[in-house]
């Protein structure tokens, strides 16, 4: 997993910087709309919406 | 390249610890002793804080489901406790819990509600700023897209920030309405983002965690350190007060009948 | 007593916006609580200042 591999074999753990935090708060917005299929749905609904 | 050490070990050294201080101690220290035991025993912190920083911590923070302290007979430690320990561990940058409390989705912001993607003006960083800065956001239209997370920051503010940050950061949440469920001992209660963030302006308790006492508003505003707060309901407060001083005195005339 | 998680009944739903209107006219009975709650905040500590300085021009008088 993505934690053991950063823990690397110096048993220490890189300090983020804020765009990372604001990377992966980004990729898990993705991921929870895409888990949710009923909002994709709706979000392309709106953007095709918006397209015409 | 700074780092940090994957578990607890190092905060809780007393003899050597050389990590960040919150206010002049271990910020280990925040959390009272039985508690603290609890969670580095938990199954939770052992599997799925072990080595988190900043960026990971939030892929656990998605999906917490409940806020709340401990549980059941022997006071099982709640994820969003031991997350809330993990940030006292990492101590992470102003910006970065900035984040964690007002960070929303730029696809859905730009695409859908703000429609006009391009003619963006401020660059990001400043944006959380200017959310406290105002005082208090748009009503219905949160920031803070994962409203746990926005929870955890909240809670880590109020116990790691000096008492004028709190205030400024913290009261704009108590117009964030949205539903968050408790752990309580025995089950589940409802509650929301604007209750929980009252408690943590004027309890002395909150989630299995005593929060040290910040001086009360009114004596941050006669040393002008603070703004008098002005209540998002704006002009309705006094037509809302009309109405329930109506509602009281039909109350009263009801029972002194009855 | 053995305690498990799954024993415990779970039937609170933190879904949001299922009744917008409510939730709205919820929030703003607590946001009013709050305002009146500081507002007697302040009132009682007029009040203590009021009565504080009664009592000191109380004894002044009773010194004469």
């Amino acid at each position: 997993r993505q934690h053991l591999l950063k823990v690397g074999e110096t048993g220490e753990v890189k300090v983020a910087r804020v765009e990372e935090v604001r990377e992966r708060l980004r990729w898990l917005a993705r991921k929870r709309r895409e888990e949710v299929g009923g909002e994709v749905v709706d979000l392309g609904e709106r953007l095709e919406r918006r397209r015409e | 390249m700074a780092t940090h050490k994957p578990d607890a070990r190092a905060l809780l050294d007393d003899r050597g610890y050389s990590g960040a201080l919150i206010r002049g101690q271990n910020p280990a220290l925040l959390i009272e002793k039985a508690v603290r035991d609890r969670i580095t025993e938990s199954y939770y912190w052992k599997e799925q804080c072990f080595g988190l920083n900043a960026a990971t911590l939030c892929d656990r923070a998605a999906s917490l489901a409940f806020i709340g302290g401990t549980y059941g007979g022997v006071g099982k430690p709640t994820p969003f406790l031991c997350l809330l320990f993990k940030m006292l561990q990492l101590v992470p940058e102003r910006a970065i819990v900035l984040e964690y409390l007002n960070f929303r989705d730029r696809t859905e912001e730009d695409e859908v509600e703000e429609g006009e993607g391009e003619n963006e003006g401020a660059p990001e960083e400043k944006e959380n700023e200017e959310v406290v800065m105002r005082g208090f956001e748009g009503l219905g239209k949160p920031r803070g897209d994962f409203k746990y997370l926005r929870a955890l920051a909240a809670f880590y503010i109020r116990l790691a920030w000096e008492p004028v940050e709190i205030y400024r950061t913290l009261e704009p949440l108590l117009s964030d309405w949205r539903k968050l469920k408790r752990r309580t001992r025995e089950g589940f209660v409802l509650t929301t983002v604007d209750q929980f963030v009252d408690d943590l302006l004027t309890k002395d308790r909150v989630c299995a965690t005593a929060l040290w006492k910040i001086p009360a508003r009114s004596l941050l505003e006669d040393l002008e350190l603070l703004e008098p707060r002005v209540s998002p309901l704006g002009d309705e407060l006094e037509e809302l007060e009309n109405e329930m001083e109506g509602v009281e005195e039909m109350r009263n005339v009801g029972s002194e009948e009855g | 007593k053995f305690w498990d998680d799954e024993d415990v009944p779970d039937e609170v739903d933190d879904t949001d916006g299922v009744e917008p209107e409510a939730e709205r006219v919820a929030w703003k009975l607590r946001e009013l609580q709050r305002v009146k709650r500081e507002r007697d905040a302040l009132v009682a500590a007029e009040k203590e200042r009021e009565e504080v300085e009664r009592r000191r021009n109380l004894t002044a008088e009773e010194r004469e």
